[in-house]
């Protein structure tokens, strides 16, 4: 089949995107044929068990807990050693042998007689010899084949979890993980109706279907060789060579592992809570099933029909709720699901008759069996998530092999204490079995619900772990590195000695009394000894040629001095000449003499004179007279000049010095500029410098009001309220903002984006440009909605990040976005080829 | 800090000697001196600032008190020789704007005449 056509074809099943198509169908196939094998097996091995005595029951599982250890060991290393595809090929054939051995082990001892199939002497005796033994020691034949079995189906499962882990990075295993799921339900149906069918017919006896599933494992082996004969992600390259974390994997050093990690423990401890409540669970079912049913053919085909039910309602649940639960409430509330549900079951067998004891085994045991095959199966898998890959290369092995199956070995402990402490080998009544079982069954639920919220308050720290900032915002490099005031007074003054010396000397005296001349800034100046050549002098001392200075740093650095300038500027002769001749000078023809007052007014006593000249100076029609006046008029602060200020807003030459005098306000000026910036009568460039004065005041008000403004959704506005927005965010912690106001504006501003994917505003180049600045303004919201520091990490990993931090970034962002932001904003997120972009758009917005 | 005065082309020059500072009491300030040619109908006054090391925010408000006692009365007073540091006070309190100012004390007798 084309890629094309098999894509479109898997999309019903999960989310495969172009050239995942063949692999993902390998996999899945291989996953089908691994749990159909499984699920023809399974009716055989639980029918047998249970046929055997109940006390006998918990050693099978013991068994397997205490040997599996050393399998999964061994599992590891091989893994670990031998070239994937040789090793899982390996395996297959191994599994194939023992399927054929334990056939011939259940038809002898099923047919209960003595044969002689070789005529060889030897062979004879070796037959004869094998079949007597089977005859004697039924039990022990069962619990090898259900341990065996056991060890079947965590090896499969896990080399197939590795084989995704090989082929697929984490988000994309993420996206596939419904597909590989209806895979493997899919295979459990067909292998449990087959044997349901088979058995309930009476076509084949129960033994004889084991030796349908070699050829089901042959498949498989074809499946694995078409996997690891494509290219993989890590490689890039096909072939049989050694794939996997160089480190040596064992079972000690998947220990270490764990230990080290927090969230592992807690999730091994929630995984543990949960398999040690189901083991006790099908405890309870092996009881009532047991009582109801005597022989084996009627037995396995229950079983077969019980499983095919199972995951019957199991694949519809997962089409029709898995992705939706997920979707929707995210692993927060789907991770509640299962045990809540087993919670309520199971105590009600405290108030059930005992003639619903089979309806209420089949509820639970089937309710425990349909989570665990799909939703608490996709939040597991999605829990591995955060973790690094090496690690959960180790942790998987760990969990799925070791931790399941230690479990199932403490489920067992528990069940054969109480079957002998409360001697339920001498209970005529399941019921009562049942019932005593079912309060320790309560106890691990309980402690399961526990568990799933420790482990959700750790996931998110668990996924920003990796996540670092990977640049500093610009203004923060700016504002570490550069006074920008400073920056600004030092050209003041440097460009000032080409217009006035007097001018010059005022700056230059400014820049001393803020403390910030140092010796290079001296230097640049060229206020060192002996260096200034004031030209502006010669028109006072009439000398025709520059004149020197000597002595001018140490003079303009002498504190003494210093401090005698704001003494005289305090004197009341000083002030009253002022008062007489101010306002001449600053309506003098020079613009040197506007200048100067401008600047000197900054220092002097707020008379009203002063006052009045510097209001005049403030509508001065030179830039560089208004850009001295609106220093000055921040350091007075009259509420007079408010109005003259925000004038000044919208030139060009004065807008920067203008926010800055208003800024220095602080707060009390917010109602002002909130209705200053609400004015239809305003100029655009006056309502568009404001914003950023609010957020240099920075108070909650101004935050209100800039919030209140972006609700009203003027598009020309809209980048300078979010900037501001942003800045008071990155500035102001204390600050707060109500979600319940941002979240349309977040909605508005993801359509906005989403509209300029479906409605390309010009060429491919272009339309990207305004994504990312489209993109920008929604991650500068979601600072105001979440934490900023990891809003900020998200947008930069999206951005320019590993593949590995952009999945982490997402994962991220899916837990902390509601539904509908997700549902638009991961399309514009993710790296996507524009057409399915814009069809993942179209669906999300319903359009058609 | 001593002060002499003479008289030339109707003009009471003040020939200003040391410092004038607060902590330099003295009987007899520049603003009194200056206050007292006024008394004498003398309408025309200019400090010769030659002979001044330093001065602190305390002479600078005498000169200015002094300007504006001659001022209210219709006279001049104007300044001459006067040092680079005091003119940086000056221009950095915009008294240069207000002050005449001149660098030569020949000159700005002859100024007066002028105006």
């Amino acid at each position: 089949m084309p890629d094309g056509r098999l894509e479109r074809f898997l999309k019903r099943f999960g989310d495969v995107r172009g050239r995942e198509a063949r692999a993902a169908l390998s996999l899945s196939a291989f996953f089908f044929l691994i749990t159909f094998t499984f699920y023809i097996i399974k009716p055989v091995k639980e029918s047998f068990l249970i046929s055997v005595r109940p006390s006998w029951w918990p050693y099978a599982d013991l068994a397997t807990a205490l040997f599996i250890g050393f399998v999964v060991a061994l599992n590891a290393r091989l893994l670990d050693r031998m070239p994937r595809r040789t090793y899982l090929t390996a395996s297959l054939l191994f599994f194939i042998a023992s399927l054929f051995a334990f056939w011939f082990v259940f038809d002898v001892h099923q047919k209960s007689l003595v044969t002689t199939p070789v005529s060889d002497a030897s062979g004879i005796l070796f037959v004869l010899w094998a079949q007597e033994t089977i005859l004697n020691h039924w039990t022990i034949a069962v619990l090898v084949f259900s341990f065996w079995t056991d060890i079947f189906i965590a090896t499969s499962v896990t080399q197939f979890w590795i084989s995704v882990n090989d082929v697929f990075n984490p988000h994309q295993a993420k996206r596939l993980v419904g597909l590989f799921v209806t895979g493997g339900l899919f295979g459990g149906i067909a292998g449990s109706a087959l044997a349901a069918l088979m058995t309930f017919a009476r076509i084949i006896k129960p033994e004889d279907l084991l030796l349908v599933c070699p050829a089901l494992l042959v498949l498989a082996l074809v499946m694995v060789n078409l996997v690891y004969a494509g290219p993989r992600k890590a490689s890039g390259t096909a072939g049989d060579e050694r794939i996997g974390p160089p480190a040596r994997v064992g079972y000690r050093e998947s220990f270490r592992t764990f230990r080290r990690d927090r969230y592992l423990l807690l999730l091994a401890a929630m995984l543990a809570s949960a398999m040690v409540a189901g083991s006790l669970i099908n405890y309870q079912f092996k009881t009532v099933v047991k009582s109801v049913f005597e022989y084996d053919q009627a037995r396995t085909s229950f079983i077969a029909v019980f499983f095919l039910v199972i995951l019957a309602v199991s694949t519809v649940f997962h089409l029709l709720t898995t992705g939706r639960v997920l979707k929707s409430y995210g692993i927060r509330w789907a991770i509640l699901v299962a045990p809540a549900f087993l919670l309520i079951g199971s105590a009600a067998v405290f108030v059930i008759p005992f003639g619903a004891l089979l309806a209420w085994a089949w509820v639970v045991r089937g309710g425990d069996k349909t989570f665990d095959n799909t939703l608490s199966q996709s939040v597991r898998e999605l829990l591995y998530v955060p973790v690094a890959a090496d690690i959960k290369f180790r942790a998987k092995i760990f969990i799925d092999m070791f931790v399941n199956k230690f479990s199932t070995g403490l489920g067992a402990a528990l069940f054969l204490s109480l079957y002998h402490i409360r001697r339920f080998a001498y209970r005529e009544d399941p019921l009562a079995v049942v019932r005593e079982t079912g309060i320790v069954v309560l106890v691990f639920l309980a402690l399961w619900l526990v568990l799933t919220r420790l482990v959700y308050r750790e996931y998110p720290a668990v996924l920003k772990k990796d996540l670092g900032q990977l640049w500093k915002p610009g203004q923060t490099v700016v504002d570490e590195h550069i006074d920008e005031r400073l920056v600004r007074e030092v050209f003041e003054a440097i460009q000032s000695r080409e217009r006035s010396t007097t001018l010059y000397y005022m700056n230059v005296f400014n820049l001393v009394r803020s403390n910030s001349l140092t010796p290079e800034l001296k230097e640049l100046l060229g206020i060192k000894r002996d260096e200034l050549k004031a030209r502006a002098m010669d028109s006072l001392f009439d000398v025709g040629g520059e004149v020197f200075f000597p002595g001018l740093e140490e003079t303009l650095s002498d504190t003494a001095f210093q401090k005698e300038v704001d003494l005289i500027f305090l004197l009341p002769s000083y002030q009253k000449i002022m008062d007489e001749r101010l306002g001449d000078i600053a309506a003098s023809d020079s613009e040197v003499d506007r200048i100067e007052a401008a600047n000197s007014i900054c220092r002097m006593a707020p008379s009203p004179s002063t006052l009045e000249a510097l209001a005049r100076l403030l509508q001065d029609p030179s830039p560089e007279v208004a850009l001295y006046a609106l220093n000055s008029a921040s350091v007075h602060r009259r509420p007079e000049f408010v109005p003259l200020i925000v004038r000044q807003l919208a030139n060009p030459m004065t807008v920067a010095e203008a926010q800055t005098a208003l800024a220095a306000y602080g707060p009390g000026l917010e109602g002002l500029l909130a209705r200053t910036l609400r004015s239809a009568d305003e100029p655009l460039e006056v309502r568009r410098a404001i914003p950023d004065v609010l957020a240099r005041i920075g108070t909650q008000k101004a935050a209100d009001s800039l919030v209140g403004e972006l609700a009203l959704r003027h598009d020309d506005m809209e980048p300078y309220l979010i900037e501001a927005l942003y800045k008071i965010r990155a500035d102001r912690p204390e600050v707060r903002f109500r979600e319940k106001e941002l979240r349309p504006e977040l909605q508005v501003l993801i359509r906005k984006a989403c509209d300029v994917v479906l409605s390309p505003p010009g060429p491919p180049g272009a339309v990207q440009a305004q994504l990312d600045i489209r993109i920008r303004r929604i991650f500068d919201l979601l600072t105001l909605m979440y934490p900023r520091e990891d809003i900020v990490n998200d947008y930069q990993n999206i951005l320019q990040g590993t593949p590995k931090s952009v999945d982490y970034s997402l994962e991220h962002l899916d837990n902390l976005l509601d539904r509908e932001a997700k549902e638009l904003l991961f399309p514009l997120l993710e790296d996507l080829p524009p057409g399915e972009r814009a069809l993942r758009l179209k669906k999300a917005l319903r359009l058609k | 800090m001593v002060i002499t005065t003479r008289e030339q082309d109707n003009v009471v020059i003040f020939d200003i000697d040391g410092e004038i500072r607060r902590t330099d009491t003295v009987q007899e300030t520049l603003h009194s001196l200056v206050e007292a040619q006024l008394d004498r109908g003398r309408r025309n006054v200019l400090l010769n600032l030659g002979g001044v090391e330093f001065i602190d925010s305390f002479g600078v408000g005498q000169i200015l008190a002094s300007y504006i006692s001659t001022q209210n009365l219709g006279g001049k007073l104007k300044l001459c020789r006067i040092s680079h540091k005091l003119l940086l006070i000056f221009q950095i309190t915009m008294l240069h704007k207000v002050l005449e100012i001149h660098e030569d004390c020949d000159r700005a007798l002859a100024s007066f005449g002028k105006t």
